[in-house]
């Protein structure tokens, strides 16, 4: 009786470890197509048809019209330049900053666009915060300066409108800048 | 003797016991087996090896091609070449015809295209020799491509016992000679349509949780603005917009709440919104770069880069703003975080020499590169968390790519004549 027992034992033990016997047995066929269905039971019903549809797409019409309130004035200034992945202002920017700041206070009716640009490197919503930060800095510091934050506006545009399109670090430090632009009022 | 006797037919108790147990334990695996195909959760899962014949009618290659391609992208298939079939579209299904050539399951369909289009489509069982999915589908004909998605949809849910996400969109950003705009197209690049919206610059387009509508930033007359999309009214309003930068962001559950960052009180800083009363709530207050928050799925935490500790880096926090941990070590630069639909990882763009994507579970370990080639940004999750979409200019022209989860099967589904980047995969 202990023998039965431990027979028993080990057969199932072994059974356990091997697995279940296969359950099918593939048998080679011949390759010639077997035309009468064999399909033994049918657990599938049709199911009700389904009906695919989609939602028509018009195109939607932007609504906002650019309408240019001034003149822009571009290359009256000088860019300054900032390191990979920073917002401060270089050493060597402060004498165009002087030069900047000076115009303003003579041209007391001219208003400025600070844009902030960043090089391609980054990802596009990092730079354009990036590139927020650079163009705030430049303000702060034409404001350091005696121009008030009244006449100054900045915007972002992150990589998205770079100077220079080659990859290389000369051409990525030249896209690193804050650029100016004088802004007249229209019709003036 | 007596106690001896006891003893034994315990023992015989135990064994008859075991063999049950084994038999339990065999009859239960017969179970599972029968109804799942491919355990798709298993690491070391085989491959189904599937039969997709050309459907009887027109369109009928075409048709199958496409449930082909969506089940093969998802690596959980093998699809048998169709000149290895012995059995004609137009003969009945028989599974001696299908066992010698080693296909376990097996798609048939036929068309009737009059008035409606009509798709009946059965799916066989080869080994049980049975039926296992015999539906019929109506449409028109300009609806092949989601109807054969459809189908796709059923196969894979009765053979992998999942949601498939084949009728699921990828909306992003392209430019052409008027500009950048907001497109969409299928997930498998088809049927690209061109949305009409525009600006100088527009930011990759987050959806609502229930995939009727699109929030994004677009700079328009000098301001960064946020816009929302309804599908159902086909309508855009501007939602947002001040002196500075402002960029979404994402929607949080129920549709009626976004985050975004922005720049309006001074430094870029993350707010939350309510659309119906036009509240916001400031969530940091940091004098560096907060940006790009993605909510989870449950809405209890939020990811998003910051600066603070000196270089771009992924963050989480709860959604009141507290409970701020940062989850990201490796590398000076990791921006663009997204959440897997289960929460259990954050993809997202960190710079190696260029921009590749990885994946990281939320509480800072386990981190994966899954490309090497090329600057890749921007990238999102599928709905069933198996793919990802991100851009890529490893191509020469930035386009929008898929990949596995794994970073298998990587492959540009935009063509190389059009600049898009920022890619969303739809919720459904």
């Amino acid at each position: 009786m202990k023998k039965v027992f431990v027979l028993v034992l080990i057969l199932a033990f072994g059974l356990l470890i091997i697995g279940c016997p296969p359950r099918k047995i593939v048998q080679p066929e011949p390759p010639a197509p077997v035309v009468t269905p064999e399909v033994k039971e049918k657990v599938v019903e049709v199911k009700p048809e389904e009906k695919i549809t989609e939602p028509k797409v018009a195109k939607v019409e932007t609504k906002e019209v650019e309408t240019p309130k001034y003149i822009e004035e571009r290359g009256v200034f000088e860019d300054i330049h900032f390191d990979f992945d920073k917002y401060d202002i270089q050493p060597d920017a402060k004498p165009a900053l002087q030069t900047t700041a000076s115009w303003l206070l003579k041209n007391t009716s001219a208003k400025i666009l600070i844009e902030g640009h960043c090089d391609e490197r980054g990802t596009n919503e990092y730079n354009l915060a990036l590139g927020d930060r650079r163009a705030k800095a430049t303000r702060d510091y034409l404001t350091a300066l005696g121009v008030t934050s009244g006449r100054t506006e900045i915007i972002s545009y992150g990589e998205e409108r770079p100077l220079c399109k080659e990859q290389t670090e000369d051409c990525w430090a030249k896209n690193r800048r804050a650029h100016f632009v004088v802004l007249r009022e229209s019709g003036k | 003797m007596i106690e001896k006797l006891k003893a034994q037919s315990s023992k015989l108790k135990v064994s008859i016991f075991i063999l049950l147990l084994f038999t339990v334990h065999c009859s239960l695996f017969t179970v599972v087996e029968a109804k799942v195909y491919i355990d798709i959760n298993s690491p070391a899962f085989k491959k189904l090896p599937i039969a997709i014949q050309e459907f009887l009618g027109s369109h009928g290659k075409e048709i199958s091609d496409i449930i082909r391609d969506d089940l093969e992208f998802t690596g959980l298939f093998a699809h048998i070449d169709r000149d290895a079939y012995i059995e004609n579209p137009s003969q009945p299904f028989n599974p001696r015809n299908w066992i010698p050539i080693g296909a376990e399951a097996v798609v048939k369909g036929s068309i009737k295209d009059d008035k409606d289009f009509t798709v009946t489509v059965s799916l066989y069982d080869v080994l049980d020799g049975k039926e296992i999915l015999k539906k019929e589908y109506k449409t028109e004909r300009e609806l092949i491509r989601p109807l054969s998605h459809s189908i796709a949809n059923d196969i894979y849910n009765a053979l992998a016992g999942e949601t498939g996400i084949f009728r699921s969109r990828i909306a992003f950003v392209a430019e052409d000679k008027e500009g950048k705009g907001i497109y969409i197209m299928d997930w498998d690049g088809n049927r690209i349509t061109k949305m009409g919206l525009k600006g100088n610059l527009v930011l990759s387009p987050r959806w609502s949780r229930d995939g009727t509508k699109l929030i994004y930033s677009a700079e328009r007359n000098r301001q960064w603005g946020i816009y929302l999309l309804d599908f159902i009214n086909m309508t855009e309003r501007k939602v947002f917009s001040s002196k500075g930068t402002n960029m979404v962001g994402d929607f949080l559950p129920g549709g009626d709440d976004f985050i975004f960052s922005s720049s309006k009180d001074g430094t870029p800083n993350l707010y939350i919104m309510n659309l119906k009363n036009n509240k916001t709530i400031r969530l940091t207050s940091s004098y560096g770069i907060e940006v790009s928050p993605a909510v989870s799925t449950d809405g209890k935490y939020i990811a998003f880069v910051s600066d603070r500790g000196g270089s771009p880096q992924v963050y989480v926090m709860r959604r009141d703003g507290s409970d701020v941990r940062r989850i990201t070590f490796e590398g000076s630069y990791n921006t663009s975080p997204s959440w897997s639909p289960k929460g259990d990882r954050i993809v997202f763009a960190g710079r190696r020499g260029t921009n590749q994507i990885f994946t990281v579970k939320p509480d800072g370990t386990g981190l994966t590169q899954l490309t090497t080639h090329g600057n890749n940004e921007d990238p999102s999750f599928s709905p069933d968390g198996r793919y990802i979409t991100f851009s890529s200019d490893r191509d020469g022209v930035k386009g929008i790519y898929i990949m596995r989860v794994n970073g298998e099967s990587q492959k540009r589904i935009t063509p190389k004549n059009l600049r898009a980047f920022g890619p969303r995969w739809s919720p459904n």
